[in-house]
This record gives structure tokens, C-alpha cells and sequence, in this order.
């Protein structure tokens, strides 16, 4: 059993321990090691000026993804090669990018710039080219208050491309592959001032880790749980990490059934689905800023037990089942019944969630996936919602309603649905089934919207629904 | 090869981009250095009974805890009245409101001793709207009056007359940098203060005052801000006076770092508004008369509220002629922290007003708004006083909105608009264009003058130190530019150093977007001096080297690195051997400038029955916005389709800098009038206090079109004919408030529709909702 974590910033290697351990990555750059170019503002992966690049052995080589160092603790990065602003030009000149962001007038205050840079050289080190619509993508994640963006997005455009040096051509990858390579069969245990960070190399440790120590929490992508530790004195004893978990990484389609390791990030996620699943893949350009679904899992997202989490009302409808393993062995439960209250899961003391099944929808299903916030990209949701119909001869033969945000727990609305079951979705059928949703729901006036709000736009989803689909209900009409 | 007028880029560029470049936060702790952080009031409005510190005291890594009680000076102040205190004594005013100075050793330490603080209060009620201050005549200083004409006649006698409530809320700042500072204490109590401020005389001002020292021991240095837009003008003074303190009572260095959550919980915001208003005009939509009454939330303490009144009120008219007006301002107290400036210092809440009215007009007279606003607009010879009696020179309104209405295609867009909301049974569109006419200088007299040192090395190298602060903004390029141009050399030989009251004293705050303006002139005027002493050495120089001529100085001239006399063109003298030999001949190679802004004056009393009048400006920047919006009927949500921006800045001393302030301003003018809503919980506290909740513009927002341009025009009053530009575009974000206010007015059926500010997505939802729901069900009744 290995006692440090061993990562690399800009090439140099680093292992650390004890207590040291448990800090987010953002603190040990600025406060340990005088890299000062991250800057911290919003602690909580809002904001994106701490952005740096995480390199992950993927595929037999290191793959850079920007993530925020703010919510990336240590014991998340072991195996991990850091590359920060400092780091984008080991020679001391300007790289393509930043002279591009000079030339453009892209820095004013200059406090989000590193964050823009390295999210920007995170772009251009994954494309050699990119369009306007690519680059506002990429930068979702990062706030400016002082430019109003436009600068920055000709910045972009004006990159030489042909300059770029790839990180693989920065830091060759050789020797800390082979180094990687020798720590990583491992599992890691740091204890320090009565904490507990383990980092099982393997599902069985995991499993047999947590049956020990049934108060330890997992952290995985962390995007949430980091935020409550930064803002809320959330304070974990005992913390599973799964940086470095073999078999859960997988992601792929059997029997019509597409199966999501809980290691796989909401990125991966995107990535994977984006012609098969369509209205998820937009839900997730939704999801958070890049960083965020770096790091993020969908398992997260599910465990997270959020009413206003992103993806549980696809989930809900689509009847997904969740695939829980523990000490007695491996157990599949319907998400639909997987919350039991508010942030109450039936999830045992020793179980981790191993995979995602997910049944793909028939071609001639409708589905539409809605996401209401307060603005529209970087936002968490007001509500929620997700409706899933199949159209046989102008009448509605199935249909699956989810609406997060209006209640406790992400829920299915089965009164509205039996309303539907049959009848044609027509206009005032829909305003009907929108008087009966409001019955099933019970929402709260918060920071993100009144009741009122909420039970307007339980009613308006439906109505939106109609015009959206119009065409597709035209066509199923058709058949 | 002219300096001033060329798009360089920002002098700290480079450093931004490469991590570089070093705010407070980044400077290298020295050994000893404490941390500080404060316990503040939770609650909004108590009396305190007991402060118990005991258990604090003895929590390890704790070194000291002070109260109002540690100040050895008076903990009273504020900018204009001084009405404040650092530190509270028996009364809590509004939530946020530090009591307890902690200084520490680590961040645990201070976190166990917030914990261990105990406090018996007694809650007393809180005042937090504008409509319980009204009724308690809880009031900050007097209520001010504009008159011009009489309203009230005029109003008597109006074809038509709409009067209504129009009420703005607040904004955060949302600089990325939170308030910061770090304080050396030095030899018989003096203090080097580094401060992420706007205007570091007035934090030595407040840390001498609030720690008995006197001025010329407190030295406060700023190098740059990460973001400033106001939020630093007063309020950097709280957390420097802190560290102050703590540094001055241990004898060790002190930084303060607000977090992001702390620092929009405790700190004043944009002042919200709340105006009644009445206004008169007859069937072309020409307004015969307004009376404006406005209320403004001034939070627990004056701050810089009676300025910012004196902003809004003179901006009520905006680029509006008004024959009679009668403009009141209030401001009222409640128990918020202290509202103070932010970019447009009350500007755009008092140009809102009318923006507004102009809508409401529009619609009540079914006709296009831009017809109202160019009716209305302030003319040339004529219809070109305002109501406080300044009249308006060089305006160019008139050729913007003519040149913008044709660059816009704004009668195609309006054709379309209105086609496209015939049709959609899903989206709702609106377009607006509104103006902005933003007057330039403080309008406090005195704070219009500005020094500057200039020193030149003997290598031809020069360095600039003036009282404007950076934030971004570029006011330090400009400086060097307009240096660099007074000498004719490279850029990249002026460096413009950190602001430090030690070289420029009795500053005034880089606010009023004048810093350019002001501490510019200084620079110039610096240089200017320098320039005639350099001339005189050139001209008896070049003629020890050519025959046949004297020494002339009128004949000198300075050009791309050399100076030559214009009589022998050949014979070039580089500036830096020209330099050498007068650090030679014993020639003084150090200047300092000045500058105060002439032809300016105003006062609150010597207008009619008292009223107030002057020329409070040197000049006006103007523009206009054109912006199309699309609404979600469903959903309120809101994309701006486009925003065409022409303005009058004057010949920018450098345009990318100028662009780049345009741009900002309209986003952060955008985000003010959409989704940045401040929610705060029935007891006053602030519940959007993070960017999760608080949502400034994304990437994402930005309008799909985005055109932004200037007319040709020079300024003839100000330092090369440039114009200030950091607020005034500001302003123009609400043509897309308008272009929402507007999309409503297609489904009002002839109602004026109400639209708050900011239209959030849940505003213009539940507004649509009001207008929709009768309609819809007739509709779905018609359809099936």
C-alpha cells in the first residue's frame, strides 16, 4: 500500500502526504509551490480563473482536459500530470494563444485570463482548428466581467494554429508514463490528524474498503461534494477516492442497452452519445461549463441526489437501472425507485453504483429533455424536465413524464401520464395535463425561482412540448 | 508615427496572459505575516447586548481581536457625510457589518474563533424596501430638486399624460478579485498599504483617520486591480483599514482577503431605484413635461449615495429634451450594507426612467419608440439645455441615431419583428434602440484635478506616475501613450508605475470615467514642461553641431525617437543623447503636472426656487444601441439576436482599448437589466451571493451580432480629442431591457405592459403570463 500521492506539475514530479493531502489542488499550487498565475475567486467551479490542465493516461497516453483546480482536491489527482498557466510556455515566450489573446485585447483586469488561456490551450491542444461556436464552447466554463467576451472570442479566431506545440511535444510523456506505470497497480492510504483518504487501485478493494468503513464517502469527479467542503465545513473523515479504480471506465451499447461506468465522465458521456441520443447530448452541452463535465460523472450525478440535478429526468423516463455492487454481491434497481426521500438512496452502507444501463429509445419514440435556468449556460436548473411518448394513429400509446425541481426528488408525474395514456396530444389535452402536473408537484420558492415560477413552467413545459414536436408527431402520425 | 491614436495592446498583457502579473493575494508572504478576517453582524438591524471574546481569545493561532474600542481614532466616516462606522459599537445596521477584527496565524484559527465569538442581540426591525423607509422617513441627507419650466402647468395642459412606478434593482459588482490589502507596518508608526483600491488617497484618508495617524504616515499603494467597476472606489477602504489596524497593533505585516461570498454579503451594491413618475406630450409623442420623483436605496449609510443621486437626477433626461421638468431625489436608508458606485454612478438608473417612459409612450400612441426618441432628442441650435441649465455642444445625437438607424437595418428589423411575431406560436421578438448622453466630470467640483510625475533616466527612458488607479480599463496604455506622444518615442520606453500616494498625493478615485481625461492632462502637461526644457538644450546642441544657424527652440522638433531642428533636417539628435546632455548641462529631467478641468460648476441652490443649476460637465459621450431580442413564450427565457452600438467617443488615444470598454460596458449593462438578480431571504440576507446563484453574462449571452462603432469626431475640450468611455456604454444595455418591454407591447393587446428591471426569465414569464393566459385560451378555443 502506497502512503503519498504522486502527480506531476509542469513536468516536475511531486508526492505528497499527510496532511497535505487533503487540499485542493488550487490552495497547493498558489500557497505551496508560488504559482500564483491560478487564481481563485468563486471556490466552487463557477467561475473557471483557476482552470488548469489535468492529464489522464487514456487510450496508453496522456489526455489534457481543463479542469477546476479549486474543486480538484489532491487525493483526486494522484497519477495525474498538472499543467498550469505557468507551464504553457516552459520557454518564457508567448505561446499562439496568449499572443493572440495580447493582440486581441482579450486580457483587461487580467484575473480570469490564465483561466481563459488554459481552457483556450485546452482547445487547441485537443483541434488544431476551431470555429467561432467551438470556442465560445470551450469557454463556458469562464467568467469575464471586464471584456464582454467578444475580444476574446477573436482572440481565438486569430490563434495561429500552425505554431501550436502540442503538450505532448512540451512535456514528452515516456518517462512519466513509465513512472505512472510503476505506482499504479497500488492502492493508496494517507491518514492524517484522524482523516482517511484511501484510493482503492481496484472495484474489490473499493467494495471491501467501504464494508469497513461504512461512513466513508466516495469522491469521484467531486464537482459537488468539494464545493460543500469549500463552502459548507462539509468535512469528510473518511474518503474513498476513485482516481485510480480500474473497470468502471468503460462505456458502451449491448443488446440496445447503453451501459455508462460510473467512472466515465459527463464528457466521455457526451461524447459517446452524441449521435445516438441526440436530446441528451444537448442536455449535456447544458450541464455545467467543459470543466465541470471533465470531471463530473454521471454516477455523480445520480448519487449526488440533487432534485435539480441535470440528468435524472432522462434517466426517470428512459427507465434506467442502476447496476449497485457490494460485499454480498451484485443488485440492478430501476431508478425510479432508487430515491427514497430527499438525498435518500437505496444504496447499502457497502455499495458502490458500477454502472449506468440505460435502455435506447425506438426510433419512432419522442423524446424531449427541458432545462430551465436563470441563464442559460453555467447554471443549475430552476426546473427540470423530461417527456417520452410513443404516437400510434394520432393517440398517445405510451408516454413517460420526469420533472426535477418541483419537489424533494426527481419524480415521474403518474396521474399526468395516465391522463395522456390514449388521448391525442393535442393542445388543450396538454393544457389539461399541465393543470393536472401542478397537482403532483410541490415546489418551494428558493434563490432560483418562486412557486409561482415553478408551477407556471410545469404547466408551460407541456405546452412547449406540443410546438416542439409537431413535426415528429406529425411523422409518427404518418407511419 | 504618432503614439496616441494607435491600438497597442494593454501594457499588462503580457502578464495577464502568462500568470505573471501579481495582485494582492499574489504577492510573496514576508515571515510573520498574519492573516485577517472579521466577524460581522448576523442580522440586519440589532442592538448588541453583550460581546463575549473570552473563548475566542484562547483559541491557538488566534493573536489578537479588536473592536471598535482598538481604534485610536474616530470610527466615523464616509466619503461625503461622514455617517459610518469600520467597526460596529452598540448598533448593528445591516447584515455584513464587521464587529470583531481577527488576526490570526492560519485560516483554521480564524475560523474556529468566528465560531467561538458569542453575541446577545437584540433584534430590533429591519427597514429593507424603499416603501418602509418612506413611511418611517428614515432619509439620507436632503431631498434635491431639478426644476426646469413648470411641470406642473405643463402637465395640466398635456394632450396626453402616463405617469407610473418604474423600479430598478441592485447589481454586484462581481469583480474577480475580492476586496483585498496587505499592510507593512513601518518605523514610528507609519504604514505601506497595498490595497486593491480605486482611489488609494482615500484609503490613507480612512486608515489615518480610523487609526489616529496622521496622512503622512500611511503610504497606500495600488499596482492594479482585478476589477474595480466602483466596488473599489469607497469600499477598498474597510478591509485596508483592518489589516491596518491589526499590523499596527502587532507590529506584523496583515493581509486581508475577502472570499467571493463574503465579499457580495457584506458589501454595497448599485443602488436600486424606485420612481414615480409623470409625464405630458401630445400626439407626436414630443413630452411637454416629466416630474420624476426619485427614491433611491441607500443602504445603512451615505457612501457615495448623495452622489449618485446627483447623477441620476442630472441624467434623468438622458438624451431627451425636456421643456418642463421637475425632478426630486430621495434617498433612503434601510439596512443593507452600504450601497455605493458602480459603474454609471446612478446614471443608468436615472436614463432607465425615460428609456422607459419613451416605451410607454410608443405603445399608448401605437407608434415605433424610435420615432418617440427622435422627436424628443436633444437638437443642435436649438431644444439643447437641459433642465439643470447647461447647454449641449457638439451634439452628436442626431447624426448617431440617423447614421445607426440605416447601419442597424432597423425599419427591415422592425418589418420582420413584426412578421415574426404574427407567426410564432413559440417565441416572441422585440427590438429597441436607446440612447445614452453620459456627462463628463465628477459632478463635485473639486475632485476634477489630477498631478502627474514624469521622470526621465538618462538612458531616454521615462517613467509615469499619476493618481488613476489601473482596473483594467487601460488608463495606464492610454497614459503612456499620450507620454510617449508628447516626446514622440516608443511606447515600450514609458513605463506608467504603480499608483503610491507617496508620488502623487490628494488624488481623486479613477471614477467618473475621467481618469484618462484628468490624469492624462496631468502627464501632458508634465511632459509639456519637461518638452521645453529638452527643446532649449536641442536647439543650443544642434547649434554647436551645424553651421550658420542659432539656437531657435520654435524651430525644434521631436520625431520618432529624435529631435531635430526643422531647419537642418539631417542633423537628428536621438532623445536619448538629447537626454544625456541635459542631465550634462544640469537640466532638471523630473516634472510634475497638473490639471484641473475648467469651465465646470454647479450647485443644488441657485437654481429656480432653489433649485439646482450649473454646467456640472466639460462635455457629454453619446450613443445609441439598437438590439433585437427573442423570448421563450413558454419559458421567459431570453436570447439577444443582435446589438448595433454607435457612439461618440471622440478620437480614441487607443481604440482597441476603447472597443474593449464599449463591449464590456454593453455586456455588463446587459447583465444588469437580465439575469443578474440579487434574492435576499425575508430577513435582509443576501441569498445570490456566489456565481451559482448570481449569474453575470456567460460566453453564451453575448448577442449572435455584435456591431460596434464610432463616428469620426474629435473632441475639441479634452486631451487629444478623445472622449471618456468607461461607463457611458454601459448605459446602452438597456436596449435590450427596452427590446423586452417592447416584445411585450406585442401581445399587450394596447396595454402598456410593466417590465421590472432585471427582466429576468421568471420577470418576463410571469409578465407574458398576465397578457397570455386570456389570450391562449381564446386562441386554443379558436384552434380546435
Amino acid at each position: 500500500m502506497r502512503d503519498y500521492l504522486l502527480f506531476y506539475v509542469n513536468g516536475k514530479e511531486y508526492r505528497v502526504s499527510g496532511q497535505d493531502a487533503f487540499q485542493p489542488l488550487s490552495s497547493f499550487l498558489r500557497y505551496k509551490l508560488d504559482a500564483t498565475g491560478t487564481k481563485v475567486v468563486c471556490e466552487e467551479g463557477d467561475c473557471g480563473a483557476c482552470t488548469i490542465l489535468s492529464g489522464r493516461i487514456k487510450d496508453g497516453e496522456l489526455q489534457y482536459k481543463p479542469v477546476n483546480s479549486c474543486i480538484q482536491y489532491l487525493y483526486q489527482l494522484d497519477l495525474a500530470h498538472i499543467v498550469t498557466v505557468e507551464g504553457l510556455t516552459p520557454k518564457g515566450e508567448l505561446n499562439p494563444v496568449q499572443q493572440a489573446m495580447v493582440n486581441c485585447h482579450g486580457a483587461q483586469c487580467g484575473y480570469c485570463t490564465p483561466g481563459f488561456i488554459v481552457a483556450m490551450c485546452g482547445l487547441f491542444d485537443k483541434q488544431k482548428k476551431a470555429s467561432e461556436c467551438q470556442i465560445k464552447d470551450a469557454l463556458i466554463g469562464n467568467l469575464c466581467r471586464c471584456t464582454g467576451y467578444d475580444s476574446i472570442i477573436k482572440a481565438g479566431l486569430a490563434v495561429e494554429v500552425d505554431k501550436v506545440l502540442s503538450l505532448k511535444q512540451l512535456y514528452p510523456s515516456q518517462a512519466i508514463l513509465s513512472q505512472f506505470a510503476a505506482h499504479k497497480k497500488e492502492s493508496v492510504c494517507i491518514k492524517a490528524e484522524g482523516k482517511t483518504v484511501f484510493l482503492p487501485s481496484s472495484i474489490k478493494d473499493a467494495i471491501s474498503f467501504k464494508a469497513e468503513n461504512k461512513e466513508a464517502v466516495i469522491v469521484s469527479g467531486g464537482t459537488d461534494m468539494c464545493v460543500n467542503m469549500n463552502k459548507r465545513a462539509y468535512d469528510p473523515q473518511t474518503i474513498i477516492s476513485f482516481c485510480n479504480i480500474e473497470g468502471l471506465s468503460e462505456i458502451k451499447i449491448e443488446k440496445n442497452i447503453l451501459a455508462v461506468g460510473s467512472r466515465i465522465t459527463l464528457s466521455e458521456l457526451e461524447e459517446f452519445i452524441k449521435d445516438r441520443l441526440p436530446e441528451f447530448h444537448h442536455l449535456l452541452w447544458l450541464f455545467g461549463s467543459p470543466q465541470i463535465r471533465h470531471a463530473g460523472t454521471l454516477a455523480g450525478n445520480i448519487a449526488n441526489a440533487s432534485p435539480i440535478a441535470d440528468t435524472p429526468p432522462f434517466l426517470f423516463v428512459m427507465e434506467a437501472q442502476l447496476e449497485l455492487s457490494g460485499s454480498s454481491g451484485t443488485r440492478t434497481v430501476p431508478i425510479n425507485q432508487f430515491y427514497l426521500g430527499y438525498k435518500k438512496l437505496d444504496l447499502k452502507a457497502d455499495e458502490i453504483i458500477t454502472r449506468i444501463l440505460i435502455p435506447l429509445p425506438e426510433k419512432q419514440e419522442i423524446i424531449r429533455l427541458y432545462k430551465v435556468s436563470k441563464r442559460k449556460n453555467l447554471d443549475i436548473s430552476t426546473n427540470t424536465a423530461a417527456i417520452r411518448a410513443t404516437i400510434k394513429n394520432g393517440k398517445t400509446e405510451k408516454i413517460a413524464i420526469a420533472y426535477g425541481g418541483v419537489g424533494p426528488v426527481v419524480f415521474r408525474l403518474p396521474k399526468t401520464e395516465a391522463y395522456l395514456t390514449g388521448k391525442e396530444l393535442s393542445l388543450p389535452n396538454l393544457v389539461e395535463a399541465g393543470e393536472i402536473a401542478v397537482s403532483e408537484i410541490t415546489p418551494i420558492s428558493d434563490v432560483r425561482g418562486s412557486k409561482e415560477f415553478r408551477n407556471l413552467l410545469a404547466k408551460n413545459i407541456l405546452l412547449k412540448f406540443f410546438y416542439d414536436t409537431d413535426e415528429a408527431r406529425e411523422a409518427a402520425c404518418h407511419k | 508615427m504618432s503614439q496616441v491614436g494607435k491600438d497597442i495592446p494593454h501594457d499588462s498583457a503580457v502578464g495577464h496572459v502568462n500568470g505573471q502579473s501579481v495582485y494582492i493575494d499574489d504577492m510573496p508572504p514576508i515571515k510573520n505575516e498574519l492573516l485577517v478576517d472579521f466577524y460581522y453582524a448576523p442580522v440586519s438591524h440589532a442592538k448588541i447586548r453583550k460581546l463575549d471574546l473570552s473563548d475566542a481569545e484562547k483559541i491557538p493561532g488566534v493573536v489578537g481581536l479588536y473592536t471598535y474600542r482598538d481604534l485610536d481614532g474616530e470610527n466615523k466616516f464616509g466619503p461625503i457625510l461622514k455617517d459610518e462606522v469600520l467597526l460596529v459599537e452598540e448598533e448593528i445596521e445591516f447584515m455584513g457589518h464587521p464587529i470583531v477584527v481577527i488576526a490570526a496565524e492560519n485560516r483554521k484559527a480564524i475560523e474556529s474563533a468566528k465560531k467561538a465569538i458569542k453575541i446577545d442581540l437584540e433584534k430590533l426591525e429591519p427597514i429593507l424596501t424603499i416603501d418602509q423607509a418612506k413611511e418611517r422617513k428614515m432619509f439620507i441627507g436632503p431631498v434635491r430638486r431639478i426644476k426646469k419650466g413648470d411641470a406642473e402647468a405643463a402637465l395640466k395642459k398635456a394632450e396626453h399624460v402616463i405617469e407610473g412606478r418604474f423600479c430598478n434593482a441592485g447589481q454586484d459588482h462581481f469583480y474577480l478579485e475580492s476586496q483585498a490589502a496587505l499592510v507593512y507596518p513601518g518605523e514610528h508608526k507609519q504604514l505601506v498599504i497595498h490595497s486593491s483600491t480605486q482611489n488609494p488617497t482615500e484609503v490613507q484618508e480612512v486608515v489615518a483617520h480610523l487609526l489616529g495617524l496622521s496622512m503622512n504616515q500611511v503610504v497606500c499603494i495600488t499596482k492594479r486591480m482585478g476589477g474595480g467597476f466602483g466596488g473599489k472606489e469607497c469600499q477598498a477602504g474597510h478591509p485596508a483599514a483592518m489589516a491596518a489596524l491589526v499590523a499596527l497593533k502587532t507590529g506584523r505585516a496583515a493581509r486581508i482577503i475577502f472570499n467571493k461570498d463574503q465579499d457580495m454579503q457584506v458589501t454595497g451594491k448599485r443602488h436600486p431605484f424606485q420612481n414615480d413618475y409623470k409625464v405630458g406630450f401630445d400626439k407626436d409623442g414630443r413630452i411637454t413635461a416629466l416630474k420624476a420623483d426619485l427614491f433611491s436605496d441607500g443602504g445603512a449609510a451615505n457612501d457615495l449615495s448623495t452622489a449618485v443621486m446627483a447623477r441620476a437626477m442630472t441624467h434623468t433626461d438622458n438624451a431627451y429634451y425636456l421643456e418642463n421638468a421637475e425632478i426630486t431625489g430621495t434617498i433612503c436608508k434601510t439596512h443593507f450594507p452600504p450601497n455605493t458606485a458602480f459603474r454609471g454612478f446612478g446614471g443608468p438608473q436615472g436614463i432607465a426612467i425615460i428609456e422607459n417612459i419613451i416605451e410607454e409612450i410608443a405603445t399608448y400612441l401605437g407608434k415605433d419608440a424610435i420615432e418617440i426618441r427622435k422627436i424628443n432628442l436633444y437638437g443642435i441650435n436649438e431644444r439643447n439645455v437641459t433642465p439643470y441649465g447647461q447647454r449641449i455642444l457638439e451634439n452628436s445625437l442626431p447624426e448617431i441615431f440617423e447614421k445607426l438607424e440605416v447601419s442597424s437595418d432597423y425599419k427591415a428589423k422592425r418589418k420582420a419583428v413584426e412578421k415574426f411575431n404574427s407567426q410564432s406560436k413559440t417565441h416572441l421578438k422585440g427590438l429597441a434602440c436607446t440612447a445614452v448622453k453620459f456627462g463628463i466630470s465628477f459632478n463635485t467640483k473639486f475632485l476634477n484635478q489630477a498631478n502627474a510625475l514624469v521622470n526621465i533616466y538618462t538612458d531616454g527612458t521615462i517613467q509615469v506616475s499619476t493618481g488613476a488607479t489601473e482596473m483594467g480599463q487601460g488608463v495606464n496604455t492610454n497614459i503612456k501613450q499620450l507620454v510617449a506622444g508628447e516626446f514622440d518615442i516608443d511606447v515600450d520606453h514609458v513605463i506608467v508605475m504603480a499608483t503610491s500616494t507617496e508620488k502623487n498625493n490628494n488624488t481623486s478615485a479613477t471614477a467618473a470615467s475621467s481618469a484618462t481625461d484628468l490624469n492624462g492632462s496631468a502627464a501632458v502637461n508634465a511632459c509639456q514642461k519637461l518638452k521645453a526644457r529638452l527643446t532649449d538644450v536641442a536647439a543650443r546642441h544642434i547649434e554647436t553641431l551645424e553651421k550658420d544657424i542659432l539656437a531657435s527652440p520654435t524651430n525644434i522638433i521631436f520625431e520618432n525617437n529624435f529631435v531635430y531642428d526643422n531647419r537642418r533636417p539631417d542633423t537628428k539628435v536621438a532623445f536619448k543623447t538629447l537626454v544625456k546632455k541635459a542631465y550634462h548641462e544640469r537640466v532638471s529631467l523630473g516634472e510634475r503636472g497638473f490639471y484641473a478641468t475648467q469651465g465646470i460648476d454647479f450647485s443644488w441652490d441657485t437654481g429656480p426656487e432653489g433649485t439646482a443649476a450649473g454646467q456640472p460637465f466639460l462635455y457629454f459621450t453619446t450613443g445609441a444601441a439598437v438590439c433585437e431580442v427573442t423570448i421563450d413564450r413558454f419559458t421567459g427565457e431570453l436570447k439577444v439576436d443582435s446589438a448595433d452600438i454607435l457612439m461618440d467617443v471622440g478620437a480614441p488615444i487607443n481604440p482597441g482599448i476603447a472597443k474593449g470598454q464599449i463591449t464590456g460596458a454593453f455586456i455588463q449593462g446587459m447583465g444588469w437589466v437580465t439575469t443578474e438578480e440579487l434574492r435576499y431571504a425575508d430577513d435582509g440576507l443576501l441569498v445570490s451571493h456566489s456565481p451559482t446563484t448570481y449569474k453575470i453574462p456567460n460566453i453564451q449571452d453575448i448577442p449572435k451580432v455584435l456591431n460596434v462603432n464610432w463616428i469620426d469626431k474629435v473632441n475639441p475640450v479634452n486631451v487629444k480629442g478623445s472622449k471618456a468611455v468607461g461607463e457611458p456604454p454601459l448605459v446602452l444595455g438597456l436596449a435590450v431591457w427596452a427590446a423586452v418591454k417592447n416584445a411585450l407591447a406585442y401581445v399587450s393587446g394596447g396595454e402598456i405592459a410593466k417590465l421590472h428591471l432585471p427582466a429576468s426569465n421568471e420577470e418576463i414569464l410571469t409578465r407574458l403570463h398576465q397578457f397570455l393566459t386570456a389570450g391562449s385560451k381564446k386562441e386554443l378555443a379558436h384552434k380546435h
